[in-house]
């Protein structure tokens, strides 16, 4: 192990190769801070750089692209409240109130430093429980899973919604979304209507884009005296306070290590990512939390829990991909396709055949989780600036922005058509109080969704296996619990003002 | 019950309520429409659901969720609310021009844009959105020009030669 190790270590602590993932890590910020530049797409955009790189060098820079793009979806996040990448989502509902009420500085510190310790825990637990956690995660079959989103969309419901049916219908809306196009299992046309747009299926990109940042974007110019006035996004004095942060976070640990693990024990899930351990891991602290009112008022806590939980999920997601071949999420997907590209096949021999490349990639996560810290801490009041720009400038400038993410993503104007229309939709619901984030797990979730359940009925005809597996069971107890917990504390929260 | 004289705020409140529950009824319309519609999508003999047995599934629920929402939306509202909820929607949308002529010259720059071709579509979006929202003062009408030029062919430059992504170039 000491040899792979040290191994690994030449090849990571060379020249090149600190100067590439420094590069990278500059990328993945860059890319996930802008709304509709995904993580996903900046590995993608990467990919194609390191084909004539070592392999482990090139992995290493992949690896920095996507240590960096989990904390650069913090940035607009906290900034303007559209979420850089899904796994920001629940980074929006306290980092954003926080900016609001003349913190940015202490939203993007808290953010970056849950960020930074998310990733060590989840490169730790990497390390050290791999093969035993991919084993676990590799058991559950579709009945798990397919249990498993149905108790990420109701906890989604119940924590984001002011009305819990509001809530559901917005997940129910996002899963009906995600029906549309060729269907998961067999390919066939489904709800085209003989529609170009249509047929090929609404890309969860676009559906993101345009219900979050589009209606975000303009509900920004609501306010037209404040528009005009050029009034900036947030206007106070910056403070970073990174000790008073870094105290803040290190004294209350808890906190910390729960939703990092939650990070790492869904990154492990073929399947699940940062965008539900962000979700995930917020609802275990709001839960957990004696004050669980301030959730959404701007608390530090809340934004603890979404960063360190998305940021675990980069060391978790590793943990099938070394251990089985089985990649955790999409990134991880492309990961494994970089390592293919090189004559390296990927499965359960690869710690065996190659452990010095694997060992290097662990090292290269702490290395990458370094360097994010090193390019946030010094170039965040760059970032900063953008909330020293007004509305008229930067609300037309990140629309544009959003237009060619959209593109760019399948080449295709007709999304382009969708982004307008969904994000016309995405505001109107937005002026109606349905809330967005439901909405758009269920459309990322949907296939998945789909394809597990019918798998699951394909292996066993019987509905009741979803209810004698003993996790499948548990989950969907959890799933019913979420939505008696929701209605309870609308009961509650309503009882004084019908009493008084 | 009302206890005392009614406010404009109690009004938009109210109008908020019956726009919320026309949208209720949108969506259970539409949703008992797609669950009929999924209904007709084939099946197979390899797969025990098909492909309209989770669509079903999904606009069942919706369409049950709807209805719940419709219940409770029409106890809770008294009928001289829908009477006043024309002028109330149009109040709402007066207050917001800015939101309905950005979204209106967005709806014009994703029409003309494969047609006119990203950057001349962009610079012009991008001026007329500006000068929408912009106090009308000579540095800022500077700054905005410099913004469009930056966004529009300078954002096509950098796709084209660092990405190598062709944004659209346009039908003339």
């Amino acid at each position: 192990m000491l040899d792979s190790l040290l191994l690994g270590a030449g090849q990571i602590f060379t020249l090149s190769t600190l100067v590439f993932m420094f590069l990278g890590s500059m990328a993945g910020i860059i890319a996930a801070a802008i709304p509709g530049f995904t993580v996903t797409m900046a590995i993608i955009l990467t990919l194609p750089l390191t084909f004539a790189m070592p392999p482990l060098q090139g992995i290493a820079v992949m690896l920095s692209v996507y240590v960096g793009g989990y904390t650069g979806g913090l940035i607009s996040a906290a900034l303007l409240g559209i979420p850089g990448t899904p796994s920001a989502m629940a980074t929006t509902f306290d980092a954003f109130p926080m900016a609001r009420a003349g913190q940015p500085g202490r939203a993007l510190s808290l953010g970056v430093w849950a960020s930074f310790f998310g990733t060590l825990i989840s490169t730790a637990v990497l390390i050290v429980a791999a093969p035993p956690l991919a084993i676990i995660a590799v058991k559950l079959g579709p009945w798990e899973y397919f249990s498993l989103i149905v108790f990420a969309l109701t906890i989604i419901a119940s924590l984001v919604a002011n009305s819990l049916l509001r809530g559901l219908m917005a997940g129910a809306i996002g899963l009906a979304i995600s029906t549309v196009g060729p269907d998961p299992m067999m390919g066939r046309p489904r709800f085209d209507f003989g529609v170009e747009m249509l047929a090929p299926g609404l890309p969860f990109l676009v559906v993101l884009i345009g219900i979050f940042a589009i209606s975000q974007l303009v509900s920004e110019v609501e306010d037209a005296r404040a528009v005009r006035s050029g009034t900036a996004l947030t206007t106070r004095d910056i403070d970073f306070q990174n000790w008073a942060v870094i105290r803040e976070i290190v004294m209350r640990p808890v906190n910390l290590v729960r939703s990092s693990v939650v990070g790492v024990l869904v990154g492990a899930l073929p399947g699940a990512g940062g965008s539900i351990a962000n979700l995930l891991a917020y609802d275990q602290a709001k839960r957990a939390s004696k004050t669980p009112e301030k959730f959404g008022t701007g608390i530090p806590e809340g934004v603890v829990a979404s960063e360190a939980g998305n940021s675990a999920t980069a060391g978790g997601g590793l943990i099938p991909m070394i251990a089985l071949g089985i990649p955790g999420s999409a990134v991880d997907a492309i990961l494994m396709a970089s390592l293919m590209v090189h004559g390296i096949s990927v499965g359960p021999r690869l710690i065996m055949d190659h452990a010095d490349l694997v060992y290097g990639m662990f090292i290269a996560m702490v290395v990458a989780s370094l360097m994010m810290l090193v390019v946030c801490l010094a170039s965040m009041r760059l970032f900063l600036r953008v909330t020293e720009i007004p509305k008229w400038a930067i609300v037309p400038a990140v629309i544009v922005c959003c237009v060619v993410g959209s593109f760019a993503l399948n080449n295709r104007v007709t999304d382009l058509y969708l982004l307008g229309f969904i994000g016309l939709a995405g505001y109107a619901l937005k002026s109606l109080d349905y809330p967005l984030a439901p909405l758009v797990l269920g459309v990322i979730l949907g296939p998945i969704a789909e394809t597990n359940l019918r798998r699951a009925l394909q292996t066993d005809a019987d509905w009741t296996v979803f209810l004698t597996r003993p996790v499948s069971l548990l989950l969907l107890v959890a799933a019913v619990l979420s939505v008696a917990w929701a209605i309870w504390k609308h009961k509650k929260s309503s009882l004084p003002n019908e009493t008084g | 019950m009302t206890t005392g004289p009614e406010t404009a705020a109690d009004k938009r409140g109210e109008a908020g309520e019956v726009a919320r529950l026309l949208s209720y009824v949108a969506i259970l319309a539409v949703s008992a429409w797609l669950f009929f519609e999924a209904g007709s999508l084939p099946t197979s003999r390899w797969d025990v659901l098909g492909a309209g047995a989770f669509p079903q599934l999904v606009f069942g629920v919706l369409a049950l969720l709807a209805l719940a929402a419709i219940v409770g939306a029409l106890r809770g509202l008294r009928p001289a609310a829908l009477a006043d909820f024309g002028a109330a929607t149009l109040g709402w949308l007066k207050r917001r021009y800015l939101v309905v002529a950005l979204l209106a010259l967005f709806g014009i720059y994703l029409a003309v844009l494969p047609l006119a071709g990203f950057s001349p579509a962009t610079f012009v979006f991008l001026l007329a959105a500006q000068f929408l929202l912009l106090p009308r003062r000579p540095r800022t009408i500077a700054v905005a020009l410099v913004l469009a030029v930056v966004f529009s062919f300078g954002l096509n430059e950098l796709f084209a030669s660092v990405f190598n992504v062709f944004l659209p170039r346009g039908g003339f």
